[in-house]
């Protein structure tokens, strides 16, 4: 899949319309999930979506490569927690950073993961570490504020969240190899 | 390894799942610049994270009240792209001569066109489900748009109102009521080709700009902004011209720079 969306990006900075059409009937269903799940908005997932895609359609430069589908769920998650803090009545310095779309991200093991076995794998983390990891990922919060949010210690919920990527790094590791 | 380094490991993983303030994610940012096994272990994690966000993927179809995207978001995306692609390719082998049909033909027509209605009739009845579905998103994003009205509205409330306080900046001003505030800019050039205009807050207490909303104005060069911070804990705001998508610090010298205190 991502090898032939690095090629479908390569048409589509040659503006090739039908190639930028096939991206997204690949990958518009994954925006809109991230986005929904971010927002919980029909109407601003919507306006996410479109804003991610014409993104991709302007300025396609800014995927240098690696992983399509990583690439355009760290551009999603930005552009959802920029709506986020705009909603938000706190101070930009407690809300979390976005994260660096400019990184390529290869693991062509991943691959071929589907959203369903993803969700099987999150699903089998324990809860202490799942949650965690969810809301620092879709919440737009801090882990200082998840820590304040639980009542959980600080460092707890950092080793919480290091040992739920790893444990679940392990799991998916384990689904690839099966 | 030592405990002090576990705990920036912990950071690292943090880091990953971009759960980490502005600040504390420069410090680990530095950090990983100079430490193979803390990059090593970002490198481990970054994919996993993703993955973490592909498990959101939504569903092709709405049975089982899965998440389902609206074939009109396609619509109205590829309307803007095919505006804007360089790729319409000339309508080819089509005759321009005019055809005469004959008589038989006319009623084979006619005949086909019959059953194409028949079937048609029995896909708009599949289709009339899926439409019911679409139905009860339309209600909610109507309610959403409703919200998105009330916001607009008490942002042109506080514009207009004459009160809070107001500052001249170059092109207009910024306008601050109660713990909200607007940047109101006239005669604004559109950036270039690539470029965005960025507005940045100052926290107070802070010597760091933080980066807040981009944006770009109308077609008469007229922006109004509402910054997405809380007014009675900002000392001042600038806006720069940065690349489309935002910058992290200013890459370029700030159009404006207006205290607030």
């Amino acid at each position: 899949m991502d090898r032939n969306a690095e090629e479908l990006v390569a048409r589509v900075r040659a503006r090739d319309a039908d190639a930028f059409e096939t991206l997204y009937d690949a990958y518009h269903r994954l925006v809109y999930g991230v986005a929904m799940r971010m927002l919980g908005d029909v109407a601003a997932s919507e306006d996410l979506t479109q804003a991610v895609f014409l993104k991709v359609w302007s300025t396609p430069e800014l995927f240098r490569g690696g992983n399509f589908a990583a690439w355009i769920v760290r551009v999603t998650r930005n552009r959802a927690l920029d709506t986020l803090r705009s909603r938000s009545a706190r101070p930009e310095s407690e809300l979390p950073e976005s994260l660096p779309e400019s990184d390529s991200i290869e693991d062509v093991a991943f691959a071929h993961l589907n959203a369903a076995s993803l969700r099987t794998a999150l699903e089998q983390l324990p809860r202490e570490q799942r949650e965690p990891i969810e809301l620092g990922f879709f919440s737009g919060v801090t882990h200082e504020e998840i820590a304040r949010q639980s009542g959980i210690p600080l460092g707890t919920i950092k080793t919480r969240i290091r040992a739920g990527l790893r444990r679940l790094r392990a799991m998916l590791d384990g689904v690839v190899t099966a | 390894m030592n405990a002090p380094h576990e705990s920036m490991l912990d950071d690292v993983a943090v880091y990953a799942v971009g759960a980490l303030s502005p600040t504390h994610a420069r410090r680990v940012r530095d950090h990983l610049a100079s430490c193979e096994a803390c990059a090593a272990e970002y490198a481990a994690l970054a994919p996993t994270v993703a993955l973490i966000g592909m498990s959101q993927e939504a569903c092709p179809d709405a049975e089982h009240g899965a998440v389902t995207v609206s074939p009109l978001l396609k619509a109205r995306i590829m309307r803007r792209v095919r505006s804007t692609s360089q790729d319409v390719l000339p309508r080819s082998g089509r005759s321009s001569r005019s055809l005469i049909w004959p008589a038989y033909l006319v009623a084979a027509a006619c005949f086909a066109i019959a059953i194409f209605s028949t079937l048609l009739n029995l896909s708009l009845m599949q289709q009339l489900k899926s439409s019911q579905t679409q139905v009860s998103a339309a209600q909610n994003r109507s309610s959403s748009l409703a919200r998105s009205l009330v916001d607009e509205r008490t942002e042109l409330a506080d514009i207009a109102s004459g009160q809070g306080q107001r500052f001249a900046v170059p092109g207009g001003q910024i306008v601050r009521v109660r713990h909200r505030l607007y940047l109101t800019l006239h005669d604004l050039a559109l950036p270039a080709h690539g470029k965005i205009y960025q507005a940045w807050t100052l926290p107070k207490g802070s010597k760091l700009m933080a980066p807040s909303t981009t944006f770009v104005p109308d077609s008469h060069g007229t922006a109004i902004v509402a910054l997405p911070v809380n007014a009675d804990i900002t000392s001042a705001v600038a806006v720069s011209v940065e690349p489309e998508g935002g910058s992290k610090q200013p890459t370029s010298k700030p159009i404006l720079v207006q205290s607030l205190e």
